[in-house]
């Protein structure tokens, strides 16, 4: 059949000709039909496609092919579920068609039909025991389907058909791969003894030495051969002594691990002897060194820590902080660590060597001393000295753009965006063709919420100047994360939205990517990795990034459920600020760049269109996006219907965080789904019931059953007799009103301030009358000192995200200017450079801020910039510069 | 200070996050898994004491029949924040042994921007790279290439395979036992894997 071959090598044109010089002849014919419309898929035309796919069919219902291009037609449009009706048609007319039955065990591995995997392979493996990829994918899906010892069986049967035991010599790497996936489901299944054996058997066979070593000390260490295991974890140090896992593997098998880093003084000893030793060994290896940071304590962790230290500061390694910070964790050694920083700044100083040496250190140690001093004061919250420090060090060498960057991040810390932003601006500028420092300022940015601003500096780094799409083609997700979030503070909906939808669509795409690697790895026998992207996909979705763009998603639809999308004739109102001459500019400006976009779009369209016809085979054609700025998104008609699919998602791949729960709570609360809202919070107590927020959901929740009126339906009256039982099961709430479990949840935290605010909030939702005693609640709290060893100024427990957080629902919920006013000025002591509360210290930033007032919503794009003041860019690096103190 | 290990499934996504922070060319993740599984012994990773992915190596085998097996490097990155530790030298050097040792790889070739100069002199003093060739306009943005070479000291058992790929399973020389499969089914969805994910080759 010429159509179904020009199908096959891709030359539709021919086979399009060919078709229909058949179907001249024959109009009726079923399965020239369905080879045209399979043809016409490929050429995107996709609704032909389905109708002539369709039509064939109808005319040949008994057509194995037919019904095979129908599978395949969905298959395309990624419509598994009904891709594999057809294959099972298909295969009931012909059961034992290759082709369709390895067309359906692919569908069967994607879907994770296990037991229907394991059938389909068995079939195959049955009608073609000499192909070697049948006995594989025979083992590999009996291996998914939790059967590792049967698995093991079919590959020791499959070694069996090879001649001599031996696989075609060029193969080897392969069949390496494939006994190392044998001893691996020996392992998996517990035959330590058999794996062992076989490992030993097959020593010759197995090309990857690394995995060999590193499968056989795993078996080792599983049957307490740890001598054995001792001296393979030693011949793996010597291939790469670089490698964490090998020193902890040799610490096991001396006997000399922990759970929890605690050890007593005998086997302290013997670690710090082990890796003195190793140290001398492999003097090269940072991984030898800093080990022993963990486990020592005192006086000879100071000793260690010092020698540590020196080197890497004489050698100027930037990243050093970062490699210690896990060490303050513990208190005592954050303290040694301050101590031992000071005292070398001091002697630098003087001496211009370390404590105790008479070699003269180079200039730049004192520089890489202050700055890791910086970031040391900064870690400890005490911004005013990490700023001075960090000035010092960029005054003695201006030139290190690492020093920029780190001021940058204290300045964050310490509640100036914009400066961070500007700073962060600086250090790219001195080095424009390092894309770190552009990425890390365009994160600064979108956290100043520069969006326009973010885009335009993103954009110097993204090939075709293209920048939304490339950005976005490449996937990368913190830059979307952070715009999302952006948008989102500024109450831009549609463009949140956008952004964490994309976000969520990189996450499908990369479910759909496993799809051809479900033949190719058992061609490949990458067969390890290939089962272990199979776990991976399987939890695909509890990977961070998901987590943050789904809750911000959510986030967007009950902000738009609680406030519905205005009209644009409303949104005139947001530039009521403007003086008319300006609205009237700006309005012409937004209508011809709309007018701009469609020309381009359409321009677009027609280009692609074209290159299409022209070689007939389907381009990498880019859909115009139709919604650039996401307002159709706004126009959902169910925003909270919306919001169920991705708070399934979490729920299901992130049950372990509170945020899931409490976004659930909020979700059910206002679908007026009581069970599913206390589902949310039992699971909110089980998971932290001293949260804030657990607190102020259970309050919500009971508050809400207390006030509904009697159940007149016989299911309110059921969810009603649920949820009184269930009340029981609470040990908060038992005998006590709703009143008294908050002021028991007071008494127990009455030191915290977000437990204080959470009770306070609450007092007011069950007595509204005592409001002026909630805010005094609030109010009334003290920020007490930390129990630091300092010199250097009192450091205070309150968080300034909380602040803020605090200040906005002393103006929200509790409704009262005068408090949130007060509030202000005594937080504005507290962080005297944070923009937000107006601290002494941001004071002439915050008058760049002012100017930038309506450049908020600068998303537009650049084409406003000279409208709001393109100088904010220039202007604020010199007010930045006068930030030394 | 930072740990050198082989990549796993779970550092996919770190390491796609890390090149996007530092480098001008950029893959999608269907590119990373095309990568770990067909070599999986060539994916490294550095990870910091936080565990943080904060550079790796992304290698693979050149299969193609007409030239001897060799290795490729596709892509290596090392944060700015990571400097002066030597990351780069240690990841190159295991994802080479691992080419040498497992696939017995002739040599190792990769492409460098004439304008990198920081990037040359590691290749070319460090780890011992020569120029091979020049190839002009090879970035999207019209830079020229070096295409640059380090010899290694192919297994002889390997390279008497190399010579057999006249073999029926013959797609590649050493590393590759590529079957065809010109179904109808991989034609709706071609699998050519390779090149779907990258924006371009590095």
């Amino acid at each position: 059949m010429l159509s179904q071959k020009s199908y096959e090598t891709k030359q539709y044109k021919k086979g399009l000709k060919a078709a229909d010089a058949i179907l001249k002849k024959f109009p009726d014919h079923g399965e020239t039909l369905s080879m045209k419309g399979l043809t016409l898929n490929c050429m995107d035309r996709k609704s032909e496609a389905y109708e002539l796919v369709r039509f064939g069919l109808k005319n040949d219902l008994k057509s194995h092919v037919c019904w095979h291009v129908y599978g395949l037609l969905y298959r395309s449009d990624r419509e598994y579920r009904e891709a594999i009706k057809c294959y099972r048609n298909a295969l009931k007319i012909d059961p034992d068609n290759i082709e369709i039955l390895r067309d359906l065990s692919l569908l069967q591995a994607q879907m994770r039909d296990l037991t229907g995997f394991v059938e389909t392979r068995q079939q195959l493996l049955t009608l073609k025991p000499n192909h070697r990829t049948n006995w594989i994918g025979f083992a590999v899906a009996h291996h998914l389907n939790s059967n590792c010892s049967k698995a093991v069986d079919i590959l020791e049967a499959y070694e069996g058909t090879l001649e001599d035991d031996c696989p075609p010599e060029n193969e080897s790497c392969e069949h390496g791969e494939m006994l190392l996936y044998k001893v691996s489901l020996m392992e998996e299944c517990g035959l330590f003894d058999r794996a062992l054996e076989e490992m030993y058997k097959k020593e010759a066979k197995i090309v990857d030495k690394l995995a060999f070593k590193e499968q056989l000390v795993s078996i080792l260490v599983r049957l307490g051969r740890l001598e054995e295991g001792e001296k393979i974890y030693r011949s793996l140090l010597f291939m790469n002594p670089d490698n964490y896992r090998y020193f902890l593997g040799l610490q096991k098998c001396l006997g000399l691990d922990s759970e929890n880093a605690q050890y007593p003084a005998e086997k302290m000893d013997q670690l710090d002897a082990l890796y003195k030793s190793l140290t001398e060994q492999y003097n090269w290896s940072y991984a030898a060194k800093r080990i022993p940071l963990d486990f020592l304590e005192g006086e000879k962790f100071l000793e260690a820590a010092n020698n540590y230290i020196r080197p890497l500061l004489t050698k100027g390694v930037p990243s050093l902080f970062s490699d210690l910070s896990p060490l303050y964790d513990q208190l005592a050694k954050a303290d040694i660590l301050e101590k031992l920083y000071v005292e070398m700044e001091k002697s630098l100083r003087s001496t211009g060597c370390f404590p105790g040496r008479e070699q003269k250190e180079p200039p730049s140690t004192l520089m890489w001393t202050l700055f890791l001093l910086a970031q040391h004061y900064d870690r400890r919250d005490l911004h005013d000295v990490a700023l001075a420090k960090i000035d010092e060090a960029i005054e003695h060498t201006p030139t290190v753009i690492d020093l920029y960057s780190i001021k940058a991040r204290i300045l964050k810390h310490a509640g100036n965006l914009a400066a961070a932003a500007a700073l962060a601006d600086e250090a790219r500028s001195m080095d424009l063709a390092d894309r770190y420092l552009n990425s890390e300022c365009v994160l600064r940015m979108l956290e100043a919420d520069q969006v326009g601003l973010a885009e335009k500096t993103a954009v110097l780094f993204t090939k075709d100047g293209d920048q939304h799409n490339n950005l976005h083609d490449m996937q990368c997700m913190w830059y979307e994360l952070a715009s999302g979030e952006s948008y989102f503070r500024q109450d831009d909906l549609g463009r949140a939205l956008k952004k964490f939808l994309a976000v969520e669509k990189h996450y499908a795409d990369m479910t759909e990517d496993q799809f051809d690697f479900h033949s190719y790895c058992l061609r490949k026998m990458t067969l390890r990795a290939y089962v272990s992207m199979l776990k991976f996909q399987d939890q695909l979705h509890s990977h961070l990034y998901f987590h943050r763009a789904a809750a911000g998603a959510i986030r967007c639809y009950l902000k738009l459920y609680d406030s519905p999308f205005k009209s644009t004739s409303e949104e005139d109102n947001d530039m009521s600020g403007l003086p008319p001459a300006q609205k009237k500019k700006l309005r012409q400006k937004q209508k011809k760049a709309e007018a701009r976009a469609k020309k381009e779009a359409e321009e677009k369209m027609e280009a692609n269109s074209a290159s299409m016809t022209k070689s007939g085979r389907k381009q990498h054609a880019k859909p115009v996006d139709s919604d650039p700025h996401g307002e159709k998104l706004l126009q959902v008609e169910d925003p909270l219907f919306e919001s169920t699919k991705y708070l399934k998602l979490l729920q299901n791949n992130s049950s372990k965080s509170l945020e899931t729960h409490l976004l659930s709570f909020e979700v059910n609360m206002r679908k007026q789904k009581i069970l599913l809202a206390f589902q949310a919070v039992k699971q909110l107590l089980k998971l932290d019931e001293s949260s804030p927020d657990s607190h102020r959901c259970l309050i919500k929740f009971f508050h809400k059953i207390n006030n509904s009126p009697d159940p007149v339906t016989n299911t309110k009256k059921l969810i009603s007799s649920v949820l009184e039982a269930e009340r029981l099961t609470i040990s908060q709430l038992q005998g006590k009103s709703l009143f008294d479990v908050n002021t028991t949840f007071l008494e127990k935290h009455k030191d915290s301030l977000m437990h204080r605010v959470a009770a306070a909030e609450m007092l007011l939702l069950l007595e509204p009358d005592r409001r002026p005693e909630a805010i005094k609640l609030v109010l009334d709290t003290t920020n007490n000192n930390i129990p630091l060893n300092e010199a250097l100024g009192p450091v205070r427990e309150w968080k300034l995200e909380d602040c803020i957080s605090v200040h906005k629902l002393l103006k929200s919920v509790f409704n009262d200017s005068k408090a949130a006013c007060s509030w202000k000025t005594r937080c504005a002591e507290y962080f005297p450079y944070s923009t937000y509360f107006d601290g002494c210290k941001s004071s002439f930033v915050s008058t760049e801020a002012s100017n930038s007032d309506f450049n908020v919503p600068e998303n537009g794009g650049l084409d406003h910039q000279p409208l709001v003041g393109g100088n904010i860019l220039n202007g604020s690096l010199h007010a930045f510069k006068g930030l030394a103190i | 200070m930072v740990c050198i290990r082989q990549a796993t499934m779970d550092d996919l996504l770190a390491m796609q996050a890390c090149n996007l922070m530092c480098l001008p060319e950029n893959y999608q993740m269907k590119y990373y898994f095309y990568h770990i599984l067909s070599w999986p012994q060539l994916l490294f990773v550095a990870e910091d004491y936080g565990g943080k992915i904060v550079g790796y190596v992304l290698a693979k085998m050149e299969e193609e029949s007409s030239e001897p097996c060799h290795g490729h490097i596709t892509s290596l990155a090392v944060l700015r924040t990571h400097r002066k530790l030597g990351l780069a030298t240690k990841l190159m050097t295991a994802a080479q042994n691992a080419m040498e040792g497992v696939f017995g790889a002739e040599y190792v070739s990769l492409h460098v921007r004439r304008s990198n100069r920081a990037a040359f002199n590691l290749y070319a003093s460090t780890l011992g790279y020569k120029i091979h060739d020049v190839e002009a306009k090879y970035y999207a943005d019209g830079e020229d290439a070096y295409d640059m070479r380090k010899q290694l000291k192919g297994r002889l058992i390997h390279q008497q395979i190399a010579h057999h790929h006249h073999h029926h399973h013959g797609a590649g020389g050493c590393c590759s036992s590529e079957t065809k499969t010109a179904s109808a089914s991989s034609g709706v969805n071609p699998s050519s894997l390779e090149g779907k994910g990258s924006s371009s080759e590095s």
